[in-house]
């Protein structure tokens, strides 16, 4: 079985954004979301110490992917390859999975009002195809690929340090690494570090509070009618017009 | 009552004290009460009654199938993998919940529309509407229930009991939120935080249904005191004795009209009918001939 990651190496990206352009054609996503993206973080440092650094990024399809656990019908689900997926036919666009993901990989489509975010372009990967932001890279800086297979490009990045974006507060097992060797990856991390998942207040109330009231109430009435139900049985039927 | 035409059935012997309040009936009495039906539920109530339970009973099947986020989760797992295998997807079951959802509002909405000054707004005023008797109710029927309190001692109660009416209520105020937040979230309509809190009024809506259906269920169809109504579900008539002592009040109102209808009546014939207190005999009566049940159906 195939498990899909991707590396960006950060030495060799030049942000030129095609990666950025060539996803929003090809999945005709509306500005001002992305399912994949280049921020242009501003410059840092002193002449002649000076850094420019720009963060890539897209969805981690995460092992222990937050938006999965918080999508309330299981239209966002992670395929055995490793790739979240939504299912559109599921999706209600209630913003769950967006207030879960601590990356800011996910956005409501404003015309099919459903939740959208980079798939690996797994439809292109299943025909053999590199992902459309992976072939369009002048600089060959993502890098996509199986990391189950040791052999494979991306494994062996991994394996030569490339890092995934985590904290000491939220490490939800991301499957995005990023190689550096100019100490960029820090200034990364601290400008976009990940957010802890988010569960907003009516749901927060439901688990809390409601859900449990409601067992008890629901508990308590079935309980109820089957003790009378019980006795009845019990008893046997006495003439009503006695 | 000494008219050609129009005479009074008086060979049941029902004297006016039933109307001060009920008492304990002789087995006579009992034997005629049990003949005679009284009309409780329109053609229109009766099928908005089983439109309803079939839409609950499919939604509730399917929604409980739908929430499979473990914060959510109500079903057990394999409830929910049994209905992904009898709908083929779960995208096949969202739609069907939708489609049968849609089907009830826009039934709600005819009934409500349509049905708003013959059915929903008499709904609304004579039947769930709390009165004194219906609050002294609940702790009287917790002592009836504990053997402490007689049948007949019990407050009088209307078309509904009171036990009944704040279930009715509940039902009404669920079935509002209902819907509204689902058509919220199956169309989309409004921002994530609008559809999150639809979400969860949605649940709530529902929960505090589900919570006394149990009881519903149970006391409609398999309590024998209550039995009656279940069938007055169907046939839309409840017999007398059940009316009697069941729903007091709504069964002194039906006399009431009755006596109403006859007087006026008798009164094109020139005879004056005495008060319904002064009459000796509450019978089905007959004009004409022709024999007419409490509401003026004949029968």
């Amino acid at each position: 079985m195939s498990k899909y990651a991707m590396v960006i190496d950060m030495d060799r990206c030049i942000a030129c954004h095609a990666c950025e352009v060539a996803c929003r054609s090809h999945y005709d996503v509306p500005v001002p979301y992305y399912r994949n993206w280049v921020h242009d973080l501003r410059p840092e440092g002193v002449y002649p110490d000076i850094k420019k650094v720009s963060y890539v990024g897209l969805c981690n399809h995460c092992d222990d992917a937050p938006c999965v656990k918080a999508c309330p019908t299981g239209a966002t689900y992670k395929r055995k390859d490793g790739v979240v997926v939504v299912d559109k036919d599921l999706c209600i666009g209630c913003g769950l999975c967006i207030e879960a993901c601590p990356y800011g990989a996910r956005y409501i489509d404003p015309v099919k009002e459903k939740v959208d975010k980079c798939d690996f372009c797994i439809d292109r990967v299943e025909q053999g195809v590199e992902p459309a932001c992976v072939a369009t890279c002048i600089a060959s800086a993502r890098i996509f690929g199986d990391i189950d297979d040791p052999n494979s490009k991306v494994s062996q990045l991994i394996a030569n340090g490339a890092q995934p974006n985590v904290s000491s507060k939220v490490n939800v097992g991301p499957n995005i690494y990023y190689l550096d060797s100019h100490n960029h990856f820090p200034v990364v991390q601290a400008a976009f570090p990940p957010k802890v998942p988010n569960m907003p207040t009516p749901q927060k109330m439901w688990t809390k509070v409601l859900r449990p009231l409601f067992w008890l109430a629901i508990g308590g009435s079935f309980l109820g009618q089957l003790a009378a139900f019980s006795t009845q049985l019990f008893k046997g039927e006495s003439d009503i017009k006695e | 009552m000494e008219n050609k035409n129009i005479k009074l059935n008086d060979d049941i012997v029902l004297d006016h004290d039933l109307l001060k309040g009920p008492r304990h009936l002789s087995f006579d009495e009992k034997r005629i009460l049990a003949t005679r039906v009284m009309k409780k539920h329109g053609v229109g109530g009766v099928t908005l009654h089983w439109v309803n339970a079939i839409s609950w009973f499919l939604l509730i099947f399917t929604g409980t199938a739908l929430l499979s986020a473990s914060y959510l989760q109500f079903a057990p797992a394999w409830y929910i993998n049994m209905m992904d295998g009898i709908f083929g997807t779960r995208g096949a079951m969202l739609h069907f919940h939708i489609a049968v959802g849609v089907f009830w509002v826009t039934t709600l909405l005819l009934y409500g529309i349509f049905g708003y000054k013959n059915y929903l707004l008499d709904f609304v005023k004579h039947d769930l509407t709390i009165d004194k008797d219906d609050i002294r109710w609940f702790p009287a029927k917790a002592k009836n229930l504990a053997g402490k309190l007689n049948h007949y001692e019990m407050p009088p109660q209307g078309t509904y009991n009171a036990g009944q009416k704040a279930y009715a209520v509940v039902v009404a105020f669920s079935t509002l939120t209902l819907m509204i937040t689902g058509p919220i979230m199956a169309f989309h309509i409004g921002s994530t935080t609008i559809i999150q809190w639809s979400m969860m009024l949605h649940f709530v809506a529902t929960m505090s249904v589900f919570a006394g259906v149990f009881v519903h269920v149970y006391m409609a169809a398999l309590f024998p005191e209550e039995r009656p109504a279940f069938f007055s579900m169907i046939t839309g008539k409840v017999n007398e004795l059940y009316a009697y002592l069941h729903h007091y009040k709504w069964w002194t109102e039906i006399k009431n009209e009755e006596h109403a209808f006859f007087a006026e009546e008798l009164k094109k014939d020139g005879i004056d009918l005495p008060a319904l207190h002064d009459c000796k005999n509450i019978a089905n009566h007959q004009v004409n001939s022709k024999v007419y049940d409490m509401n003026g159906d004949e029968l």
